[in-house]
């Protein structure tokens, strides 16, 4: 584990130390090492149980995936961040890139926490620096007021949390992972039980999001960088999805009947965020639309807290991490060619640049769930739980089905498909780097359908 | 002003200061308050401009009306106790008056009323003393007494950050944006005090680190006001981008030391079976954060128009003491990890 987060700590030490004509291959290089070091983490001998690294530090089949995910994610963002920063100067380019590896030293430092308060710790310590991503180098105006709502909106949240798991740490009088399952909180049926329940999830759900308390989300996805969006949409929203997982183990009994609105309401979700995307008119809020919807549907896979639920909300966090990261790399080929996000100003695409539509292609087959992807696996899994749980929620998460198929051939036929617009008169052929950024996004999706065993958690 | 002027008034207020923190007797106790409120007034009004002598007036009426109700307080509960002892108050009517005299004295909701707008008549480095130095002696015999009505601490705490919070909101005057900040780090405070009290020194500390960075930082770039901060960005660059980290952990984000005071009372209350008190307390800290971001915003996070002449200055070196500066910023940045060995250094 050290192995991992020293080298990524000295990598702030190398952007502040590098001659700047180097900076972006020394940078590249070293987070790719990393990355390649942290797939050792999915090698693991037994299927459940904790790897010990330490006192403070502990990976298990949950969290390993999205550490792996979190390192592989990184080289990523530096590929895609090479174009808009290159006319910056050069204190600003290292500042940004200090960002970006910050970011990732707290997001290991919260994938791999055995306590909840040091989770909680890192939970919010990863607000700062995407606070500062997307306020700073946004590109409209509008970028002040979603910094705002982001900060806002999961603050409100979590604060309760804090002060939930203070409650649950002076009764119980330990918060490690590792003592948590043979200390539920005796439950009485007190309405204060059920607040604290309640203070327990909403930050994870406002995280993720939950279809309510949403309107976070468009806003700051739209408004950040393409690295801001890429590692939001990736990683951040798992946080969410991987403290709820977390944290269900002291939740018992009460979530057996607490649950129930809050399932309903992230079904309802998928579909309400669904409709809204086939009527979107700016393709990077039509994919942020997309991200609630597909974690809406982790949400209530959660919340059913079934092993087949469990599975499926895993695998579908990692598959939607890398799809989402994907189509805003795309959007972002088309923002940087254009300087717009509407869709219809950039169409037909498949004539001008017919390389990247192939990567349009896997990537929207991707979201909308196409077998032998794991984003079917995930998808199937949680709609098999539910449907055990109650009849009728095949209605809802069938029509979103319905929905998700439609809004992601919607977005591939309107970018690439039809006749070229006129007035696209200089549009420049597809970078390699492009290119290698969408393959690296899309080859681990397609690597994992011949091994799912290494993203499904500990119940399957 | 003159430096041997200067020279006793600085000494005079340490040496009152000096005077209540060693004092067990409440007239050497209220002396050394008296001492500290006279020799402030000097500086207050030393440019005197009509609203620095407006704020010295405004605070001279407030902190004389306290130390009146401190010494009708300490002379009832000599009368009815028979002794002058600080630690040995036992009936409550002293008690409770002394607690309201003293939030008189600090600035407490709903006694706040003067904080504003004394610190928006002061320059920046006498508003830092107004905000640091002073309420240092009242927190002293905060800290001593026996505080006997719980209910009359953690409504003063909890109307104080409210207030803080909301009372921000609205305003463009960095100090008094400063004021209100300082209204709901006192509220934190004063919602400990009766639980742990070295949480209260705790967070007393933490708090003047935090709000020395800030101030030495608006003197720095000379300006008062939220809009004349816009222009850092190519004078103090380095200072420009730290800024966003103090503001925010005055607002209490984690991984900043401004977190520390926060989680450490929010654990003591939730011990003491409060926690609804300690959820309205961390939610009330949500509406200074927001204050606390337009100025990052301001700072730092958006690049105004420049003309060219402005935008690439000349840096030379500069003749302000940015030392305790770069200190306290280090200080208001770095310091979470410490927190087990501060809290054992302050529960000695």
């Amino acid at each position: 584990m050290l192995k991992i987060l020293i080298p990524s700590m000295f990598m702030l030490l190398t952007t502040w130390t590098s001659p700047f004509k180097q900076l972006w291959s020394t940078i590249l290089m070293y987070s790719f090492l990393v990355a390649t070091l942290s797939l050792t983490w999915l090698a693991m001998p037994t299927d459940t149980g904790w790897f010990y690294i330490n006192n403070y530090m502990a990976y298990d089949p949950l969290s390993s995936p999205l550490l792996v995910l979190t390192c592989w994610l990184l080289p990523l963002m530096i590929i895609a961040s090479q174009n808009h920063l290159a006319e910056e100067p050069e204190n600003r380019q290292r500042t940004y890139i200090s960002l970006l590896i910050s970011l990732q030293i707290f997001l290991i430092l919260a994938f791999s926490a055995t306590e909840m308060i040091m989770f909680y710790v890192m939970f919010e310590a990863t607000l700062i620096p995407t606070l500062i991503i997307i306020t700073r180098w946004g590109n409209q105006m509008e970028r002040l007021n979603a910094g705002t709502y982001f900060l806002f909106y999961t603050l409100a949240g979590s604060l309760p949390l804090l002060v939930a798991l203070l409650i649950y740490h002076s009764s119980m009088g330990s918060l490690s992972y590792l003592s948590l399952t043979s200390l539920p909180l005796t439950c009485s049926n007190l309405y204060a039980n059920k607040l604290w329940w309640m203070a327990c999830l909403l930050a994870f759900l406002v995280k993720m999001p939950l279809y309510g308390v949403h309107l976070w989300l468009p806003k700051a996805h739209v408004e950040a960088p393409i690295a801001g969006s890429m590692v939001l949409a990736a990683v951040l929203l798992k946080l969410g999805g991987y403290g709820m997982m977390r944290i269900m183990i002291i939740l018992d009994p009460l979530t057996k009947e607490l649950s129930y609105p809050f399932i309903i309401l992230a079904l309802w979700g998928v579909i309400m965020t669904g409709s809204i995307c086939l009527r979107q008119t700016d393709l990077k809020s039509l994919i942020a639309y997309s991200s609630v919807s597909h974690m809406g549907l982790v949400a209530a896979g959660i919340l059913i807290q079934t092993p087949w639920g469990f599975t499926g909300a895993l695998i579908l966090m990692i598959a939607h991490g890398l799809t989402s990261s994907a189509l805003f790399c795309l959007a972002n080929t088309n923002y940087e060619r254009t300087h717009s996000r509407t869709i219809i100003l950039a169409r037909g695409l498949q004539m001008v640049l017919p390389l990247m539509a192939t990567w349009w292609f896997l990537a929207s087959l991707a979201n909308l769930a196409l077998p032998p992807l794991p984003n079917l696996m995930g998808e199937i899994m949680i709609i098999t739980s539910l449907f055990n749980w109650s009849f009728y929620t095949l209605i809802l998460t069938g029509l979103g089905t319905l929905i998700t198929a439609s809004y992601s051939l919607y977005m591939f036929l309107l970018t690439q498909r039809g006749p070229i617009p006129h007035h696209l008169i200089l549009l420049e052929p597809s970078h390699t780097r492009e290119h290698l950024l969408l393959a690296l996004h899309l080859l681990p999706l397609l690597l994992l359908i011949a091994k799912p065993e290494l993203v499904w958690g500990w119940t399957a | 002003m003159n430096p041997y002027i200067l020279t006793i008034l600085l000494f005079a207020m340490g040496l009152g200061t000096t005077i209540t923190f060693a004092s067990s007797h409440w007239l050497l106790a209220w002396m050394g308050l008296e001492i500290n409120t006279l020799a402030i007034l000097p500086l207050m009004c030393q440019s005197h401009h009509p609203r620095a002598v407006e704020a010295t007036i405004k605070y001279f009426l407030t902190q004389a009306t306290a130390a009146a109700m401190l010494l009708f307080a300490s002379i009832t509960n000599a009368w009815i106790t028979g002794q002058w002892n600080l630690e040995f108050m036992s009936y409550s009517l002293p008690t409770t008056l002394v607690t309201v005299a003293l939030a008189l004295k600090i600035g407490l909701a709903p006694l706040h009323a003067w904080m504003p707008e004394v610190l928006q008549g002061l320059d920046l480095t006498t508003g830092l003393i107004l905000s640091t130095w002073q309420k240092l002696a009242p927190f002293c015999l905060l800290l001593q007494i026996n505080p006997s009505n719980t209910s009359l601490l953690l409504i003063l705490g909890l109307a104080s950050t409210l207030v803080g919070g909301w009372g921000g909101l609205n305003q463009n005057q960095l100090r008094k944006i400063l004021a209100y900040s300082s209204i709901a780090h006192l509220g934190w405070m004063i919602l400990v005090l009766q639980f742990f009290p070295s949480l209260t020194l705790l967070t007393l500390l933490m708090y003047f680190v935090m709000t020395f960075s800030l101030f030495i930082t608006f003197k720095v770039n000379n300006s008062t006001t939220i809009n004349s901060l816009s222009m850092s960005w190519s004078k103090a660059p380095i200072i420009s981008s730290m800024v966003p980290f103090i503001l925010l952990s005055l607002g209490g984000l984690p991984p900043l030391s401004g977190f520390m005071p926060k989680w450490l009372i929010l654990q003591e209350l939730t011990k003491q079976s409060l926690a609804p008190l300690a959820t309205l307390a961390a939610l009330s800290a949500l509406l200074s954060l927001y204050f606390y971001l337009r100025i990052s915003y301001a700072m730092t996070l958006t690049m105004s128009p420049n003309i060219l002449s402005n935008a690439l200055p000349w840096r030379l070196p500069s003749n302000q003491h940015t030392l305790p500066l770069a200190i306290t910023t280090s200080l208001t940045i770095c310091l979470l990890p410490l927190t087990p060995a501060i809290i054992t250094l302050l529960t000695l």
